[in-house]
């Protein structure tokens, strides 16, 4: 299984980072999976879409960077994208709001039937799982919704087939967690992630 | 009289999102509000919050001077109007690295010691306007739970005034409307974002 695994937060540092890290030697020590790793501001992924991207977005070339193409065709390979990211003002972290904007884009994401109605076009795509870190506690994040997990679990979603399956991970007022928290919940996660995709590649 | 603070996002000038700026800065300015204007894109904002400026997050806004004129807009203004076009549900990544960037500690919220939910420090805003475009239905956009509109009546409301208001203008369905639509949205754009900041 081609599995996608992004990371949201720009500190290699990080306790996000760091349950990305887990979650990649995990699934590497599976035969059964390729793993593509993308740290976003590692690679000083360009957070705006850019007005020359945007006019190019209405047409039938919509990619016109180097790093926009390379990230698409890793894209249209995947069997599960997995994002990783911390939770900021209820939402993604621009950066990866920007990645979206910048690669998920017609011929990618969608495309359009005969009758000019739009389409998903990412129907390979068969896991998306995501895993946040929220200041905030769980009741908290749940009266002002959660919003970046509807983003990549309702909009995205549309965009990949009717069976593809979600899965959410979070982590809640993570400013009071202790340490053995942290490391329980980086350990049940990449676990959780790995029998997941495990269950279906059978 | 409010004093008002335009935060305009969008790439292409001559844009629709850039025809509703226009119209409404056009109206407010006639109607006795003060204006400031934010462009981002024209300004080069850089939207990026990087691993540095993470590690202040706790610090107090004289360690990011680069910032400072943000938190002087936000601290002087009683009312916000964002005019964007929502991508994939939810704000422009420019616009939520404005807000990652500059809502920031002692200028937007603050964390008392052992707490873990922040307190509100922009008490002087009291109205949120979201001048939006979606290129989807609205029956689309209630499916997807309206993360965008979230953002604003939520999230960031509760760091302002106790009585802060936020209203949603948004322009649905904006890839199959007609030039009329279009028009009349032009048209009474001014006027419903003016009664908005009432």
């Amino acid at each position: 299984m081609n599995v996608v695994v992004v990371l949201g937060h720009p500190s290699a540092d990080s306790y996000c980072a760091a349950i990305f890290e887990r979650i990649i030697l995990a699934l590497e020590s599976q035969p059964s999976h390729s793993v593509t790793a993308i740290r976003l501001a590692d690679e000083k992924f360009v957070t705006a879409i850019s007005t020359a991207e945007r006019v190019a977005y209405e047409t039938a070339t919509p990619l016109i960077s180097d790093e926009t193409k390379r990230h698409a065709e890793v894209l249209l390979q995947a069997d599960a994208l997995i994002f990783v990211y911390p939770t900021w003002w209820s939402g993604l972290p621009a950066q990866l709001k920007g990645w979206l904007e910048r690669v998920f884009v017609l011929g990618v994401a969608f495309r359009f039937n005969d009758n000019g109605k739009i389409r998903p076009n990412l129907q390979n795509v068969r896991h998306i799982i995501g895993v946040s870190t929220y200041g905030s506690p769980w009741r908290y994040v749940k009266l002002i919704n959660d919003n970046g997990r509807r983003t990549l679990t309702r909009a995205i979603r549309m965009s990949t087939g009717l069976r593809t399956r979600t899965m959410w991970r979070g982590i809640y007022a993570l400013d009071t967690c202790t340490q053995q928290q942290r490391e329980k919940f980086i350990a049940d996660t990449a676990e959780k992630i790995v029998k997941r995709l495990e269950k279906s590649s059978r | 009289m409010t004093k008002t603070l335009v935060i305009y996002v969008h790439p292409v000038e001559g844009s629709f999102n850039s025809c509703v700026r226009d119209a409404v800065v056009k109206y407010l300015s006639k109607h006795d509000h003060e204006v400031r204007l934010r462009d981002l894109y024209a300004e080069n904002f850089d939207p990026f919050l990087s691993a540095n400026e993470r590690a202040l997050h706790h610090t107090p806004p004289t360690t990011r001077p680069e910032l400072a004129r943000d938190v002087e807009h936000l601290r002087w203004c009683e009312a916000i109007v964002f005019i964007y076009p929502t991508w994939w549900s939810g704000l422009p990544a420019m616009l939520k690295g404005w807000i990652d960037r500059t809502w920031m500690n002692e200028v937007a919220w603050v964390l008392p010691a052992g707490a873990n939910t922040i307190r509100p420090r922009l008490t002087n805003i009291k109205r949120l306007v979201a001048v939006t475009t979606h290129g989807s239905s609205k029956f689309v956009n209630a499916l997807q739970g309206e993360p965008g509109k979230r953002i604003i009546s939520r999230s960031i409301r509760v760091m302002c005034n106790k009585l802060c208001r936020a209203r949603w203008i948004a322009l649905y369905g904006i890839d199959n409307s007609t030039l009329a639509d279009r028009e009349k949205h032009l048209a009474t754009i001014g006027q419903r974002v003016a009664r908005a900041l009432r």
